[in-house]
């Protein structure tokens, strides 16, 4: 990965970003609304997918780990690392493959993301726990993510016709 | 731009293959987990585990009175066993969300803190055999 030093502040403000929008997120939780424990909207995944579709595989994926890392130190938290490494990645990778499959909308691509990435949560809370009791959360996490993921889709969606004659990556 | 523009931004029929997909892994993971999990029987186990280490089995069925734990740690809680199920009625965690997850009253249902590590699963009578090798 050669970046051009507009690529790297780009994917600097993408990162901060990201990290903006999950605290931001934790103003507002939904869990308020719908009473489900541990439910997010995943506001940050709207940077991940921008940047996946934007800027390319690889400076995605520094993004993301940068926030995951950024984050963890942020939050004084170390064990939340796994949980939002294991989500990220395994949503990542996801994304990845379902980009390549060219019938596919950003919909489903994000949708596809999200359910990945609820699937590495629960591969981490198994982990830490020690336990597969949380895979009995698996399918509430899942329907959920249909939603969620399809939110990330809009919200990209709208931001790329919005941004129909932006050109970030070159003048 | 190449990337911008070979993205659809219109949802499509093949989106709805990805749900299909995503419906068809809950609908398979709440299967096998829940209707193979030995929750047709009326016989209620709960299985209380704190950082990977069992600290508490109780059969709720034979249970005759409402049975209090308390969990101790850097977030301590209280659990509330009962014949119909489990609850935890207070915790020390700024989350909160093992008390939201509110009372499990079926076999295979659990409630999960994971900040204290602690796992509370309700087991049904197959649960008397640890494994089952062949």
């Amino acid at each position: 990965m050669k970046l051009t030093t507009r690529q790297l502040a780009l994917c600097a403000v993408l990162t901060a970003l990201a990290l903006g929008l999950s605290y931001m997120e934790g103003l507002f939780p939904v869990s308020l609304l719908i009473p489900l424990p541990g439910i997010k909207l995943g506001l940050a995944n709207i940077v991940t997918v921008f940047a996946l579709y934007e800027l390319g595989v690889w400076p995605a994926l520094a993004i993301l780990v940068a926030r995951c890392l950024l984050g963890s130190v942020f939050a004084g938290n170390a064990s939340a690392l796994i949980f939002s490494m294991m989500g990220g990645v395994l949503a990542m990778l996801v994304m990845i493959v379902l980009r390549r499959l060219r019938h596919l909308s950003i919909f489903g691509v994000s949708i596809g993301g999200a359910a990945a990435h609820n699937i590495g949560q629960i591969g981490a809370a198994i982990i830490t726990l020690g336990s597969t009791a949380p895979v009995g959360y698996l399918p509430v996490l899942l329907v959920v993510a249909l939603f969620t993921g399809a939110l990330t889709g809009f919200v990209v969606s709208l931001l790329f016709r919005a941004m129909k004659n932006v050109h970030l990556m070159h003048e | 731009m190449r990337t911008k523009s070979s993205a659809k931004l219109k949802p499509c029929w093949w989106d709805a293959l990805v749900v299909a997909a995503v419906l068809l892994l809950a609908g398979g993971v709440f299967f096998l987990f829940y209707l193979s999990n030995g929750s047709g029987s009326d016989h209620l186990t709960a299985v209380i585990t704190h950082k990977g280490e069992e600290v508490e089995r109780v059969d709720l069925t034979s249970l005759t009175a409402d049975k209090t734990v308390t969990i101790d740690g850097t977030y301590g809680m209280t659990i509330l066993l009962s014949t119909d199920g489990a609850q935890v009625i207070s915790a020390q965690c700024p989350t909160q969300d093992c008390v939201h997850t509110g009372k499990i009253s079926r076999a295979g249902q659990s409630i999960v803190c994971l900040p204290e590590q602690v796992v509370i699963q309700l087991v049904g009578a197959k649960s008397d055999i640890d494994v089952v090798i062949g």
